[in-house]
């Protein structure tokens, strides 16, 4: 699936995916155990398969050729869970891991609550405010097809993001510009910063909203890696004319038994005591789920 | 009795943004003009370059969000609208998705001011306030229809964004002959010099600031007229030079709020630079919601029109000096 000349660069199993991933959380328990402020865990513990599927799997980019124009574009339009995209960027080779541990949040740090591309070459755009990922993934999707480039844009949205209007205005330009090389990845955790998504807003029939708009829909579990590599194996080729959205279903928190599908816990910090409670379960979970 | 007409011959006398982008576009494989089905002045554009034309439809937010995208990947794109929409609908937009990645995205157009019986839905009062206050932002309103064309050429050449404000565009005066003036973005325009006082405008209000000069110069008084196109970055050079050679005398006319737009900028550049000053006025859209009427019968109502300016430039003369 290597096309115009940048090869994925890696070609991991799915059993090392998934050890990929498990390194993903254990840093980002680390970081929330190292950062006195609050770290947005909870939706960073959601995505973390979902970003190592696609740094290490989906993407065609390139950390020593950030600016090759044919490398895929990834947006995190769902910018609090920048922490999560830094360190699986870091694990790929983008950035040091010790730097964004160092200085995150600081003052003249690069790493921040939410990413600046700016402030950090490497990101593709800077976000935070929910709703402005997917226009900007239109207009990069409409560039490539003006330039006949081959590469995708894709980018990742929570699912409460997705009550945002701006969300279903670029739904409809995206289909109606007939842009195949387009790729949105919700990350349907089903809660809110306050409350669980079905309680207040019923997303519900989620799946059936994105196939009335005209996008080609495929439901999997996102934290299943084999299900989330084919996925990405199986998205149309770029040059087809229907975009494709992956709703992957995910449990905020995912790892950490205390944190799983617990409100209090979208964003926190670990004392010395909790972040060993925290990792102890992550491999408790592990274990489980190896069985 | 009527005349009857259709849209596309109200807005005949936009064509110049679809000459001056058809153009541009011809000169530049880079070049991208979005609208949200305002696009009846991009006809030539949209029919020249289809590819690399795109109408969303009523959707401003992701309008303004896709023409970010195109340029974060190395495009300019051009928005054209209607600034009321425009300037709040996607004001998010514009700041965190332009303005905070400082891309080359260009936002022209029509709506801004009393521009008659759309009512205030559909007047842009508040758009330089809003768009003034946006780090890395130019913003500039223009009254002459040919140099609509040169700025927006000029634009081309910024790295950055810019807003570009027209009125309604379909009964722009030509004010400046071909050549007549050196326009450049960031500086001001004597449209007419004079000594006793300076009439600083900008954009629609220019005719009215050259009339109402008319018939000071009937009293003889001389009026300066400035058209400050240009409101960020404002040219404070001129605004310092006006107030020692119009013996410290300025009034402010503009089809916006008199508060955040060109008479607020002034008065910055006066506090800023301790400029002292024998009198200023402000003439323009109080905080009112302006009703329906024609564009002339707005502004007398509201307190701007010719009758107004002409008289506040007398009370500016006959103002004691203060030292």
């Amino acid at each position: 699936m290597t096309t115009a000349g940048i090869d994925p660069g890696e070609h991991h199993s799915v059993a090392e995916l998934e050890d990929l991933a498990y390194e993903l959380r254990r840093k980002l328990l680390e970081l929330c155990g190292t950062y006195e402020g609050a770290v947005h865990i909870g939706g960073d513990m959601s995505v973390a398969d979902i970003l190592t599927a696609l740094f290490h799997h989906g993407l065609r980019v390139d950390p020593d050729d950030i600016s090759n124009p044919n490398r895929d574009r990834f947006l995190l339009s769902k910018g609090h869970a920048a922490v999560c995209m830094y360190i699986a960027m870091a694990i790929r080779g983008f950035f040091e891991y010790d730097d964004i541990v160092a200085t995150y949040g600081q003052l003249d740090s690069a790493y921040g609550m939410h990413p600046c591309k700016v402030q950090l070459p490497g990101v593709e755009a800077s976000t935070g405010s929910l709703g402005h990922g997917l226009p900007l993934a239109v207009g990069m999707a409409l560039s490539a097809r003006g330039r006949g480039e081959k590469h995708r844009v894709i980018t990742l949205l929570g699912d409460g993001e997705t009550g945002e209007g701006s969300v279903w205005e670029a739904v409809m330009a995206g289909r109606s510009n007939r842009l195949g090389n387009l790729v949105a990845i919700v990350d349907r955790n089903r809660q809110m910063m306050t409350s669980f998504a079905e309680e207040r807003v019923m997303f519900e029939p989620y799946p059936d909203k994105w196939r009335a708009f005209g996008w080609n829909v495929v439901e999997i579990d996102g934290h299943d890696m084999s299900q989330l590599v084919s996925a990405i194996d199986d998205l149309p080729d770029a040059d087809s004319d229907v975009p494709t959205v992956l709703i992957c279903e995910t449990v905020k928190g995912k790892g950490v038994d205390f944190m799983e599908r617990n409100l209090a816990w979208h964003a926190g910090s670990l004392n010395p005591t909790d972040l060993e409670r925290a990792l102890t379960a992550l491999d408790a979970s592990r274990t489980k789920e190896n069985a | 009795m009527p005349e009857t007409f259709t849209f596309g011959d109200m807005l005949s006398a936009r064509s110049v943004i679809g000459e001056t982008l058809a153009a541009e576009g011809a000169k530049r494989d880079n070049l991208w003009v979005l609208t949200p089905d305002i696009g009846a002045t991009l006809v030539e554009f949209r029919d020249t370059f289809p590819d690399r034309f795109i109408d969303v439809g009523l959707a401003e937010q992701a309008c303004v969000g896709i023409a970010a995208g195109l340029a974060y990947d190395g495009n300019i794109s051009v928005v054209s609208g209607m600034l009321p929409f425009l300037s709040m609908r996607a004001l998010e937009q514009v700041r965190s998705d332009v303005c905070y990645p400082n891309l080359p995205v260009k936002i022209i157009g029509t709506h801004g001011g009393l521009v008659g019986n759309g009512g205030s839905t559909h007047y842009a009062v508040e758009d330089l306030s809003l768009m003034a206050s946006l780090t890395n932002m130019t913003v500039t309103s223009i009254g002459d229809p040919v140099m609509v064309g040169e700025v927006l050429r000029q634009s081309m050449e910024m790295s950055g964004p810019i807003y570009i404000r027209l009125a309604v565009g379909k009964k722009d005066k030509v004010l400046y002959a071909p050549g007549e003036h050196d326009i450049r973005i960031g500086r001001g325009i004597v449209a007419r010099d004079g000594s006793d006082v300076t009439l600083f405008t900008h954009g629609t209000t220019v005719a009215q600031a050259l009339d109402a000069a008319d018939e000071l110069a009937k009293e003889g008084v001389s009026v300066r007229v400035v058209d400050m196109w240009t409101l960020k970055p404002i040219d404070a050079e001129l605004v310092i030079r006006s107030a020692s050679e119009t013996d410290g005398r300025f009034v402010v006319l503009e089809d916006h709020l008199t508060y955040g737009g060109l008479a607020t900028r002034i008065s910055d550049v006066v506090t800023d630079n301790g400029v002292s000053l024998n009198s200023f006025e402000r003439l323009g859209i109080p905080q009112v919601y302006a009703g329906f009427g024609d564009d002339e019968e707005l502004r007398n109502k509201h307190g701007y029109g010719l009758v107004h300016t002409v008289d506040a430039l007398r009370r500016a003369v006959q103002t004691q000096e203060t030292s």
